[in-house]
């Protein structure tokens, strides 16, 4: 566990020279949410952004060729592969608890009523989300790199206009949405296992995919 | 244990090179050259000691310890400097530090904060703005704060002026000082290596073609030199790389063919009629040696 720490906190400090880039894209969607006045949107908007953020870690060692650097520290892989994980799941748990305080006041400030359901589907549609776009790019990154996965960028925008597509579709009087928003503890449970699931066999494929790589 | 570093038979297959077993040792205390022309194999032995390339054979153990089954141990105790810098541009030399000094054990900040300031670099600086010279001071700075036993430099000379070259030398010379640290030095610039180095490896085309003391290796070559009237069939075939133009010839020849037709009858005439005493037999530099051997890539 100390070598992830460290290698996550070697890659905070990658992102370091960028923190105002990341803060601007976080709160880019607060103007979204100002406008569409949707706190669903408004967090999936937030945690599309934060899924392109995911790839600075890997463009800016990219950039700096920093491969060799990773090759030298006395570190093994899998802990590289760990960390870089930690760090992108920790931003996101950041960002999403930024976002819905945030967004919430944006919307109170506009004299909008939220409701606990819509707190909660835009929760868990902005975890469900940054899963989704994380587990599938990070391995893809670290298969093709930044540049000649560049396709993988793409991930969080599809996924973000598909939620808008799928969004408006969705009825809110809907037996099967109370029926899933009236067990919060399940639904809860499904979440996490979801993304737990989906995280370890992500993580699992950058491990075998970074092991097997020549620097 | 008195080897620092040894390679064993160690081969990896590229589509169009391969390193075919190579095998070298290092003793501890000492600066060994691993000189060859570009793309000779010497990174990707480099790599291989690193296990940043997965080899297809042989062996290598750092301090006793092989490279891959004690990585984590072995690179404790590895310092690697290559050709360009591997830092992040946007980091400041303090937040290098901050960085990469939570992976070393020993790492030592005292020393490394002595080691920016005899560099004369700005701890405060982007590493980014830093000049090619100073951002190899820097992994050098790195390198030495925390007690590395081995160093490893793959072409750190390449794009230095002869200041910053110098410089270099003299730091590695103090880094091996007490005997117990050792350097690996892959460069295609041998002239610093006829300063610096005690032992020579030497690759071409991915194969080993001497490895051993300095002096030894230059000692084993002569530059003979000649007129066209020399340059017998029977000479031909000792010379390594001939070059000739208009007035004659010149080539590398092993010392010990020389002695060999110095040896031979008639005062070292040999079928043809040239003596050993008509050449002009110079001693070879290494870089010499490098360029006439990977003219014909046969020793």
């Amino acid at each position: 566990m100390n070598e992830t720490l460290k290698a996550a906190r070697l890659d905070f400090f990658l992102l370091r020279p960028y923190w105002k880039t990341i803060c601007f894209s976080i709160a880019v969607p607060l103007v979204y949410t100002s406008v569409a006045r949707s706190l669903v949107s408004g967090i999936s908007f937030a945690m599309c952004m934060l899924g392109i953020i995911s790839s600075y870690t890997f463009a800016v060692s990219e950039k700096n060729g920093m491969e060799r650097l990773y090759g030298v520290l006395p570190v093994a892989r899998r802990h590289l592969v760990f960390g870089r994980y930690l760090l992108i799941g920790l931003m996101g748990f950041l960002a999403l608890v930024f976002s819905l305080i945030s967004h919430m006041a944006v919307l109170r400030a506009l004299a909008e009523t939220v409701e606990v359901w819509e707190i909660a589907t835009s929760a868990v549609m902005g975890i469900l989300g940054y899963t989704v776009y994380v587990v599938f790019q990070v391995p893809g990154y670290y298969k093709f790199g930044t540049v000649g996965g560049k396709m993988f960028q793409f991930i969080p925008v599809t996924g973000y206009l598909l939620t808008l597509l799928l969004l408006p579709r969705v009825d809110p009087d809907s037996p099967v949405l109370a029926a899933v928003l009236g067990q919060p503890a399940l639904l809860i449970a499904a979440v996490v296992l979801l993304c737990v699931l989906a995280y370890l066999a992500s993580v699992g494929i950058s491990v075998r995919i970074l092991r097997n790589k020549e620097i | 244990m008195d080897n620092v570093l040894e390679v064993r038979n160690l081969s990896k297959s590229f589509p169009g090179f391969q390193l075919k077993d190579v095998s070298f040792t290092l003793p501890k205390g000492y600066i060994m050259g691993l000189i060859g022309p570009n793309g000779s194999g010497k990174t990707t032995t480099i790599k291989l000691i690193l296990n940043m390339l997965r080899r297809d054979g042989g062996a290598v153990k750092i301090l006793g310890m092989d490279n891959i089954a004690d990585e984590k141990a072995v690179k404790e105790e590895l310092a690697v400097v290559f050709d360009s810098n591997y830092f992040c541009g946007d980091w400041t030399v303090a937040q290098t530090e901050t960085a990469v000094s939570g992976f070393y054990k020993k790492w030592n900040a005292e020393r490394f904060h002595q080691l920016l300031k005899r560099f004369g670099i700005d701890p405060a600086k982007k590493v980014k703005d830093l000049s090619r010279g100073m951002q190899m001071k820097l992994m050098l700075a790195c390198a030495f704060s925390y007690g590395a036993k081995l160093l490893i430099l793959d072409e750190p000379t390449s794009g230095l002026d002869p200041v910053s070259r110098d410089e270099l030398l003299t730091v590695l010379s103090e880094y091996i000082e007490d005997g117990e640290r050792s350097v690996l030095f892959s460069t295609h610039i041998t002239g610093d290596l006829e300063r610096a180095a005690d032992y020579i490896t030497y690759i071409n085309c991915g194969s080993l073609f001497f490895t051993g003391g300095k002096d030894e290796f230059v000692d084993s070559f002569r530059i003979v030199k000649g007129g066209l009237n020399d340059l017998t069939g029977e000479l031909r075939k000792r010379l390594i790389g001939l070059r000739t133009h208009p007035t004659g010839f010149e080539a590398l020849m092993r010392t010990e063919e020389l002695e060999n037709l110095r040896r031979t009858g008639r005062g070292g005439r040999m079928a043809g009629g040239t003596a050993a005493d008509d050449l002009t037999v110079e001693p070879a530099t290494i870089d010499e040696i490098v360029v006439f051997t990977s003219k014909t890539g046969t020793f």
